[in-house]
């Protein structure tokens, strides 16, 4: 029998554009019809130079489908051409034209001698979500415009991490880990967010190494750029946040790229005594906040429910009840992806769920006995189950309806005081 | 199902009229299996005042866009009967018209017979809910 998506988690691989809008000065060509184009284009943190708005669709229709939108897409791209200046075009395929067999590549590659670089990627949403259409995005940089260097630089570091938009603290998380490389004296190179763009891709091909903050989204084009582009990557699975993982990751990337040890560890210690200065400070506020949880949930991407879980048992000393990863991650990957959440603390392990059925995560949750206040760490969706279950709720994972995230973080050691800030800010509108 | 299939040729043989510029339809029946015979000419009556399609207010410049809201095409009515519209070119607010009475337009020229045999395996296929996978290069 058919399944019903109960409570949505992320949208379809053609909302790469996110991928693309992340890139300053890029551009998304849509091959579409007008509606993926309007339904994928919402979300927060998309205006500016270009917004989804202006972004070039070819609009396609039944007339296309039976006769195919091939001459459509040629001059969608040509015209975008000449409107539009940008320094990256990327054409984005929906469903209908490589259902109905419009051939993309041949009509790119006629604009292989144009000024500015067009590339494709084949992101119909039958091929899977937008997790897949980001990797989509960047393995398109990487097999049509990227070319192998021969000059290799020292310490230049390619970090790869949340995916933009799908991740609402990418901006800031992106930031401070470009802070935190740069502490041990490599050069960070980031093409997402302020300040980068077409400049940033241009590098890549010189790094030493790509530097792959992940559990499993972006593994194939690590895998991919080393094939062609001959760079080796670290892959350090959680994103770390708070002093315990920060430092852990601090460590590993110095012995990867050998950084001496006294430089990590002088830069661990400066960093960990500013962060356990605010930790003791508020060391009152953690012990006797009666209303404060035992036990959490976290509702969220790999990404975010792998590092919160590890912040919340290594740093604050909870305990971990199910964790619900929604990313729909590829069965190949959710073994390993499991082992990450054994591998805690005081010999504590988390249970996890690859499930993407809001139905059955809500059951699960109400089932639970949390042991006082559960803490549910989600999607806006989960605030109706956390309503139900008296529980204290933070929305950290898409979607993200009732916050606004511009430049924050929970990337990090201050990340990690950042999250704090933000549970203990929920827990402390209860009566204690 | 049979259907039909307005086609705007001048000669039986390629697709070269504009809608607004047809005064006559090729009108052609489709069987069951897809198969397509002419069934008729179809004139539009000499004298028939035709309008754009537009209201008279919606489209006079008030940056409202059209949606076809205006009085009905008398020549919408003409071809209500048929599945779907082919001609060279066909202006939007009529387009609109005919989307709202469920039947499609294809902007289309060349050889009228290749074009009917596409559209007509085109809708082969979705009534018998067959993939449509390749079916622009066939």
């Amino acid at each position: 029998m058919a399944k019903i998506l109960d409570k949505q988690r992320y949208k379809c691989a053609m909302s790469a554009m996110q991928t693309v809008q992340a890139i300053e000065r890029a551009i998304p060509v849509l091959h579409s019809g007008p509606g993926c184009a309007q339904k994928l284009s919402g979300s927060t943190g998309s205006s500016g130079y270009f917004s989804p708005n202006i972004y070039p669709c070819t609009s396609i229709n039944e007339r296309d489908v039976v006769f195919g939108g091939v001459k459509k897409l040629e001059s969608t791209i040509r015209h975008s051409l000449e409107v539009i200046d940008a320094d990256l075009y990327v054409v984005l395929t929906g469903c209908i034209p490589e259902i109905v067999g419009d051939n993309t590549e041949e009509v790119v590659s006629g604009f292989k001698e144009e000024e500015k670089p067009v590339i494709y990627a084949l992101t119909a949403g039958f091929k899977g979500n937008n997790y897949k259409g980001h990797e989509q995005v960047i393995d398109a940089l990487t097999e049509q415009y990227l070319e192998p260097s021969k000059i290799r630089i020292k310490g230049l570091v390619n970090i790869w991490a949340d995916v933009p938009y799908q991740d609402e603290f990418w901006h800031g998380n992106y930031k401070e880990l470009e802070r935190l490389v740069k502490k041990l004296g490599l050069t960070p190179n980031i093409i997402f967010g302020y300040n980068r763009g077409i400049e940033n891709i241009k590098k890549i091909p010189a790094a030493e190494f790509n530097l792959l903050i992940s559990p499993w989204v972006g593994l194939t084009n690590m895998k991919k750029m080393e094939q062609k582009l001959g760079i080796p990557y670290l892959h350090y699975p959680t994103l770390p946040i708070g002093a315990f993982e920060t430092s852990k990751f601090l460590r590993e990337i110095g012995t990867y790229a050998g950084v001496p040890e006294e430089k990590v560890e002088a830069v661990i210690s400066e960093e960990e005594s500013s962060y356990y200065y605010y930790i003791e400070r508020y060391a009152d506020l953690f012990l006797e906040t009666r209303v404060m949880s035992k036990q959490f949930t976290v509702v969220a991407d790999a990404q975010y429910a792998l590092g919160i879980t590890k912040f919340l048992v290594n740093d604050l000393g909870l305990f971990p009840a199910k964790q619900f990863v929604v990313d729909d991650t590829p069965r190949e990957y959710q073994e390993k992806v499991r082992s990450y959440f054994k591998d805690l603390n005081y010999i504590i392990e988390a249970e996890v769920s690859f499930d993407t059925d809001g139905f059955n995560i809500h059951n699960e949750i109400k089932a639970h006995d949390y042991h006082g206040y559960p803490l549910i760490l989600g999607g806006h969706w989960e605030k109706e189950v956390a309503k139900q279950t008296n529980a204290h709720f933070l929305n950290v994972s898409w979607p993200v309806n009732e916050r606004l995230i511009m430049n924050s973080y929970y990337a990090g050691y201050e990340g990690g005081l950042k999250l704090i800030e933000d549970i203990y800010s929920v827990a402390k509108t209860r009566f204690n | 199902m049979s259907y039909k299939i307005a086609a705007a040729s001048e000669d039986g043989e390629q697709i070269n009229l504009n809608f607004g510029a047809a005064q006559r339809f090729l009108i052609y029946e489709v069987n069951e299996d897809g198969v397509w015979t002419l069934l008729e000419e179809r004139s539009v009556p000499e004298g028939l005042e035709d309008v754009s399609g537009c209201g008279s207010q919606s489209c006079s410049g008030g940056g409202g866009g059209c949606h076809g809201s205006g009085a009905v095409s008398l020549k919408v009515d003409l071809l209500s009967d048929c599945r779907c519209i082919v001609c060279k070119k066909i202006g939007f607010p009529i387009q609109k018209q005919f989307e709202k009475k469920t039947i499609s337009t294809f902007e289309i020229s060349g050889n009228l017979e290749e074009v009917l045999d596409k559209i007509t395996l085109y809708f082969y296929r979705s009534d018998h809910h067959q993939t449509l996978k390749g079916i622009a290069k066939q």
